[in-house]
């Protein structure tokens, strides 16, 4: 094992701690807008954009695709299309 | 060999862990997907039903298992970590706890199913319902399968058992996170 390699292994559980804590501080933004009376369309698109970007950190941190940036940015993209498509179809 | 085929080659080597789990979580997002697509195209018929259907959702609850499956992931990828520096009990006693944290999940679902019954909801009462039956249950059926693997890999632990039983747990972290502010949330 390289000396670099032994440094990226040691430094894995303070990303994951700090990915844990995005996911926990976007899961509690949802909570509070849903909580707030915002306009339910605003509410709608705000909800959607949290839950993508805790998707692209579940694929990013969890399942290690920062190490592969092609990969996570493909899924990024059709994840992001996806939420659009959604977002459409609510406020048809 | 192409360069093209060689790029491909290069681009698949990229991906972390197995490969077949990688094929699996994207069949599993592209079935979820349809299924998210399909349900807010059929709400398109009876917004204002669904949205008094989704009233009577546990929210609170739904909010609380995402907790508890990101905190449940969040112990599955550090086992891989710690299996990996050879901290071997570490590793097994995260894996085992990532296990307990599924079952929470599945005792939070099956205390929300149970509320539902008692008012009389089944996936008959409104074509909402069906969805929610049927995404929430399909799901569920993951959560189960996923809680036997975390528990497989904590017994035959080395490090590639470990990587993929965790794989398939983020994939059912994954779904969850896209499924739950559309059936829950977007009223």
């Amino acid at each position: 094992m390289s000396d670099q390699t032994r440094t990226n292994i040691s430094a894995k559980p303070n990303t994951l701690l700090t990915a844990w804590g995005l996911l926990i501080a976007l899961s509690l933004g949802s909570a509070l807008l849903t909580a707030l009376n915002l306009p339910p369309k605003l509410t709608g698109g705000l909800v959607l954009l949290l839950a993508l970007l805790k998707s692209r950190l579940i694929l990013a941190r969890y399942l290690d695709l920062a190490h592969a940036p092609r990969w996570l940015s493909g899924f990024t993209t059709t994840l992001t299309l996806f939420a659009i498509v959604l977002f459409g179809l609510f406020l048809v | 060999m192409s360069d093209q085929t060689a790029q491909q080659d290069s681009l698949i080597d990229e991906l972390p862990g197995e490969l077949m789990m990688w094929v699996l979580i994207i069949s599993e997002l592209l079935v979820f997907g349809a299924g998210l697509l399909v349900f807010m195209a059929v709400r398109l018929t009876d917004p204002e039903g669904f949205a008094e259907a989704q009233s009577h959702l546990y929210r609170t609850g739904a909010a609380l298992n995402t907790v508890v499956l990101i905190t449940s992931g969040f112990l599955a990828a550090q086992a891989l970590a710690w299996r990996r520096t050879a901290e071997r009990l570490k590793a097994r006693l995260a894996l085992i706890a990532a296990a307990a944290l599924g079952v929470v999940f599945l005792v939070i679902k099956g205390a929300e199913y149970a509320g539902k019954a008692a008012q009389g909801i089944s996936y008959e009462t409104h074509p909402f319902f069906m969805f929610y039956y049927l995404l929430t249950g399909f799901h569920a059926a993951h959560v189960v399968a996923g809680v036997a693997i975390l528990l497989l890999v904590s017994w035959r632990d080395s490090p590639r058992n470990i990587e993929t039983g965790a794989q398939f747990w983020h994939m059912v972290d994954l779904v969850w996170v896209l499924l739950f502010p559309v059936v829950y949330l977007l009223g």
